[in-house]
């Protein structure tokens, strides 16, 4: 170890004396602005001129002088717009570079002049994004304002990303971005780790409106995102307009309602800013499932039951409030999340146990600070800080004694019997008080066009406290469960011309966890005893993309990196997720290429082409393990090799149509060589090379959507949208033993979504439906876990 | 309209997908599976997976002494834990992923192995026995319930008929009754257990011997049966804990030692025996096997015949044992009516898979697998006329959880 840590300490050294060496750059945006004047051919200043950022959502209006003002601009092309009544409307193209102050004057020719032709190369902020080095793809939600959808059901239409669920509404669901699961993957909300949020703040309690685009990091992961995602990260950017209104409420099927409220108001002279955001869910999720009844031990038929005990509500508020464009700050920003959730516990692991009487609920308080500031004390560095602290309390209660239900939801009661309903038949009521304090800081600093420097430091603080009032005097609750990690990132960004940009990086990370665990089981000294780990890790990569064509950008990327267990998976959930104690980070080699190319042809059908592939060999995957029971834990998995490729289409015409699609294969293949059980020890494995189970390989998906303006009413904008979901049949266990026909499935699926959606009044009003599941197929997510059959969602939505 | 310059920009992007096309479609096979009738050997075969989970495939072969049994395309699967039993032509798999089960595994009319039944349980069934041709008896009896159940199935279908239900509190007030074994003999049926912590697994009640008494049609608790000549009856997990002989006689193990799950041994081991009609333990029989083993004792026991039983006897005293090691073990012939024990020549001393003993009584030979020095596993054939044994064909699986002949 010591060896270990000495190497480590040179290499760093070494990375950071050549980083600076070359004189280096930064990840952190360095926002530019544009300002000017429009005057008329006189040259007075013209009043409620139309300027708008071409494919962007920015736009302002000028003021009585004819002065405008466009902030928070990312480096890259823009095509600034100027319209008004009576003139003609003149377009501009201009290059900003980070952090640029463009100013420019416009003056406006009265109509009939012919304008000179200008090249047309705007580029939108979800473009730039897509043309990152990394392998990212960013979603614009523009087109789903008005859907009922939410940040994972968007997700879920990204080619390589898979959303596995549950069950309805808040159940638990994971997440796979090219065969990296699970925490693999990390979310961010507006590039502030998600997990801090407390446990009562979940992708589906984000609805779409709230959210301004998605960006999903494959593989490598920028350092300003700064944390050990070893398979890739989701970065939710969330809606920054200054002064804005924005309501909706939803209603479905299985009695869901969906109501969201947003809201910020800007005072511009003072910079002083009040953001709000309220949402509510809440379902019954009784949805229909085909399961087998059992009547004295027997299996007498199979019927179609409702869910009976799968009820979920959420509710957050988050408040924020500061001052903004400062001469001190960009942001400084307080804030206060409060959310709270509860829910039914309707099965375990499979659908082959099913409860009546278990509940879990949890609640969290999250005071949040927000910094930044562009050119700090010099031109060029930029700093962020966001620090929040999240107090949470969740129980667990499994209080029924003696009471089983089968799925009528018919209650049999035990005499005498004091056996709960949950796998471990202990009854519990387990109240859990977590307490954690994340903070991030990034530091970036731009020497000159071409090099560019950034730091990240990352700290995560879990601390969890554990009382189970059925047993006060649980042993393993006498011992505190802690996690400390922390991730130290260090980057070079080196634009050698402006089609060629290459990015060097290094991470370092610390994981300290104190818990407890069993020692010398079934022996005289057997006790619970307290367990601490410490463990230090050295990644460092390369990503790098290059514009061979203007529109065809190549991407590659290499990285070797950690993943430190997370404090769910170490210290499981407290009811179907068992504790491991002694989970170890885990180790890949990450190498990701591919290219994006887009063209028009005839002007009106622009294409977009998209593919990567991906090679990954890991060690110790954390993994999670279906075993013989209703409890799953998480494990490592010691090597594994994935080889994936994945391509999407996109096509539009005009504004009129879009369609679009995504393909994904991922085999990822065991490649240990031996395997390890408690009698026979360390053994040949038999699976070497074939696919790990319950993963699924092949799937893919599609959407189409049409517009219509002013169609029945003036103003109107209707949309038209359909997806669609495939995934192939995969395999419970390994591919390669047993007869084909008599090997556990999950079988082949296909999914039908429909939309339409219609807004008035240039927004302000929008009304949707959307039928879900329109075959009403027979959904499985993960092994006979049903998913919801056809369903109905209506959305009204009232936008200022 | 498509130039070749944008032709070749198309390239590489379209290559991709299609790569993802071709990569798809090469991973089907079928090997149509071998008729039974040709293949009257059925192995059941225990792979661990790089998760720490197992799968079971049950594999019928032709011939299990020359070239490698393996489960590749063949065999029925079944992920989770499963303990193997064989009654008359079926194999019986007791056990399941999340959702308990038995599934009765026999030939069909085609000659293939086919799968009867549809039962569902709450806890894993401890054993399945037989009553007789047509009956069949499981018993519910897990360390974290506090009821005992037992099920009453039709052997043909596999349906349960009827549940009995008692109390847990009928056959000890101590926590975590551990199932050893089970027997139905004339009116009664006999249920031995040892007492083991559900949640550290120590055995702190290892004094004497205790058998629960049933009657037996009716399922009436009627008493426990208690000896102190020697500890309590059974092991973890190995089922071993009563046998019958052709007479009717139950004969009951106790070894009580670390490498079978025993935290403290007060008592030598050695073997009881309940007369045929009676419902107490012989005061004029026992079995010292200490004695006769040098301070040996037997972890596993399969009735043969004539009062001989096949024994894994360990290779070690209780006081050099490895705590739920399941070995070192030696295979012998133990004759239950002689009091004597013949270790069999040509088989290595081997680990056992704590559970319940594997092996085929065929004719004057019984098939074991026996997990050699390398962590290969060998079919072994044992001659009971001269006591040897015959190395033959090697498995291909992390352990063997059956060995049948159907």
């Amino acid at each position: 170890m010591q060896q270990h840590l000495k190497d480590i300490k040179t290499r760093v050294g070494l990375l950071v004396l050549l980083c600076f060496v070359q004189t280096a750059f930064g990840q952190v945006p360095n926002k530019a602005s544009i300002w000017g004047k429009v005057s008329s051919p006189a040259g007075e200043g013209l009043a409620g001129v139309t300027v708008v950022l071409k494919d962007t959502r920015t736009g302002t209006t000028t003021d009585t002088q004819g002065q405008f003002r466009l902030t928070g601009l990312l480096p890259g092309t823009y095509v600034l717009q100027v319209s008004f009544l009576g003139f003609e409307t003149q377009e501009k193209a201009l290059l900003l570079e980070a952090a640029q102050e463009a100013e420019l004057n416009i003056r406006l020719q009265e109509k009939a002049f012919e304008v000179q032709g200008v090249e047309v190369i705007g580029k939108s902020a979800t473009t730039q994004v897509n043309e990152q080095a990394y392998a990212v793809t960013a979603i614009s939600t523009k087109e789903l304002q008005n859907s009922t959808s939410d940040a994972k059901e968007v997700l879920n239409r990204v080619s390589g990303v898979r959303v596995s669920e549950e069950g309805g509404l808040g159940s638990d669901f994971s997440f796979s971005l090219n065969g990296f699961s699970g925490d693999q993957v990390k979310f961010f909300l507006d590039g502030i780790p998600m997990g801090s949020f407390g446990s009562s703040l979940s992708l589906s309690d984000i609805p779409v409106n709230t959210i301004e685009r998605i960006e999903v990091y494959k593989g490598v992961v920028p350092v300003w995102l700064g944390t050990d995602a070893l398979g890739g990260a989701v970065n939710i950017v969330t809606n920054k307009k200054n002064n804005f209104l924005d309501a909706s409420y939803a209603v479905g099927s299985f009695n869901t309602h969906r109501l969201s409220l947003n809201g910020a108001h800007t005072n511009p002279t003072t910079g002083f800013t009040f953001r709000g955001n309220v949402n509510y869910n809440y379902s019954d999720n009784n949805y229909k499932v085909w399961v087998p009844i059992k009547e004295g031990g027997n299996v007498i038929d199979s019927a179609e039951v409702e869910r009976f005990h799968d009820r979920y509500r959420s509710a957050n508020i988050k408040l924020e409030t500061g001052f903004i464009n400062r001469k001190y700050a960009d942001n400084l920003l307080l804030g206060l999340m409060a959310s709270g959730n509860d829910q039914q516990v309707q099965t375990g692991t499979t659908m082959g146990s099913v409860y009546g009487g278990i509940t879990r609920n949890s609640r969290s308080m999250v005071p949040t600070l927000k910094y930044s500031k562009e050119n700090l004390l010099v031109d060029g560095l930029n700093v962020s800080l966001f620090s929040s602290y999240s107090k949470t309390e969740s129980e667990i209660v499994d209080t029924l004694r003696g009471v089983t239900y089968n799925w009528f939801g018919e209650a049999t009661y035990t005499p005498g019997s004091k056996n709960a309903e949950g796998p471990s038949k202990i009854p519990t009521f387990t109240t859990l008080y977590d307490d954690e304090l994340s903070s991030q800081f990034n530091a970036g600093y731009t020497i000159s066009p071409k090099h560019a420097l950034s730091f990240n430091y990352a700290l995560t603080y879990f601390h969890r406290r554990a009382f189970d009032a059925e047993n006060p005097e649980k042993i393993q609750n006498r011992f505190p469960n802690s996690l400390n990690k922390q991730v130290l990132g260090l980057a070079y960004k080196f634009d050698p011309s402006e089609k060629w940009s290459a990015t060097l990086f290094s991470k370092l990370y610390f994981l300290q966890a104190k818990t407890s665990k069993e020692y010398d089981f079934g022996t005289d000294t057997r006790r619970v005893d307290a367990f601490e780990s410490n463990k230090e890790s050295f990644g460092y990569g390369v990503a790098t993309s290059y514009f061979l064509l203007p529109q065809l950008q190549l991407k590659a990327s290499y990285e070797h990196t950690y993943r430190m267990p997370w404090a769910s998976e170490i210290f499981g959930d407290g009811l179907f997720v068992l504790p491991n104690p002694e989970l170890g980070p885990e180790q890949s080699d990450n190498l990701n290429a591919g290219a994006a190319y887009s063209f028009s042809l005839q002007q009106d059908h622009q294409f977009m082409l998209e593919s990567s592939f991906i090679y990954r060999e890991a060690k110790d995957l954390i993994y999670q393990v279906v075993s013989g029971s209703p409890e799953t834990f998480y494990n490592n998995l010691s090597k594994t090799r994935t080889l994936g490729v994945e391509g999407s289409l996109k096509y539009r015409w005009k504004e009129r149509l879009h369609m679009g699609g995504g393909l994904t294969f991922q085999d990822i293949t065991d490649q240990a060589d031996s395997v390890y059980s408690l009698y026979s020890g360390y053994q040949r494995n038999f699976q070497k090379g074939y696919r790990l189970p319950n993963t699924p390989y092949l799937f893919a998906n599609a959407n189409a959507g049409l517009t219509f303006k002013n169609f029945l009413a003036k103003g109107a904008v209707w949309n038209m949208n359909y997806y669609y979901f495939f995934s192939e049949q995969y395999f419970l266990s390994w591919a390669k033993l047993g007869s084909q026909d008599s090997k556990k499935i999950i079988p082949t699926q296909s999914s039908h979504n429909l939309e339409i959606s219609c807004s008035l009044n240039e927004g302000k009003y929008n009304l949707s439906a959307e039928v879900r599941n329109l075959t009403d197929a027979r959904l499985y997510d993960k092994y006979y876990l049903q998913k919801p059959g056809r369903a109905f969602y209506l959305k009204l939505r009232y936008v200022l | 309209m498509l130039s070749i310059k944008k032709a070749r920009q198309l390239a590489l992007p379209i290559l991709s997908l299609g790569a993802s096309v071709a990569f798809t479609s090469c991973d089907s096979e079928s090997e149509s599976p071998s008729p039974v009738e040709e293949n009257p050997y059925v192995v059941s075969l225990a792979m661990a997976g790089s998760d720490g989970t197992f799968t079971y495939y049950t594999v019928p072969f032709e011939d299990v002494m020359t070239g490698t049994l393996s489960a590749v395309g063949q065999g029925i699967e079944q992920p989770g834990y499963y303990d193997f039993t064989q009654i008359d032509n079926t194999i019986y798999s007791i056990g399941g992923l999340d959702d308990v089960d038995v599934v009765g595994i026999s030939q069909g009319e085609d000659g293939q192995l086919k799968r009867i039944g549809n039962v569902s349980f709450d806890n894993s069934l401890a054993d399945l026995i037989k009553v007789d041709d047509n009956t069949l008896l499981g018993l519910e009896l897990s360390a974290a319930s506090d009821v005992v159940k037992f099920h009453t199935i039709d052997a043909n279908t596999v349906k349960v008929t009827s549940t009995k239900q008692h109390p847990v509190s009928d056959i000890t007030e101590l926590e975590g009754p551990s199932y050893a074994g089970m027997r139905i003999s004339g009116n009664h049926l006999f249920l031995s257990y040892y007492i083991s912590d559900p949640v550290t697994f120590a055995t702190p009640y290892t004094d004497a011997a205790q058998v629960a008494v049933y009657t037996y049609p009716g399922l009436e608790f009627v008493k426990v049966i208690e000896d102190d000549r020697t500890g309590p009856i059974g092991g973890f997990n190995t089922k071993s804990g009563l046998i019958k002989d052709e007479k009717g006689d139950i004969y009951a193990l106790s070894h009580s030692n670390p490498a079978n799950g025993y935290s403290q041994t007060t008592q030598d081991g050695g073997i009881l025996r309940i007369n045929s009609g009676q419902t107490a333990f012989d005061p004029n029989y026992f079995f010292d096997v200490e004695a006769v083993t040098g301070g040996k004792n037997i972890a596993h026991l399969k009735y043969l015949g004539n009062g001989k039983a096949l024994a894994e006897i360990n290779a070690v005293e209780n006081a050099a044992q490895k705590m739920w090691s399941d070995g070192p073990l030696r295979t012998a012939i133990v004759d239950l009516y002689n009091k004597t024990v013949t270790y069999i020549d040509g088989i290595p001393e081997h680990g056992g898979q704590g559970r319940r003993l594997s092996a085929l009584h065929e004719g004057n030979f019984v098939y074991m697998v026996i997990p050699e020095e390398n962590k290969r596993n060998y079919v072994y054939r044992i001659d009971l006329g001269s006591n040897t044994a015959t190395k033959g064909a090697e498995v291909e699986a992390n352990f063997v959880a059956g060995f049948f002949k159907l």
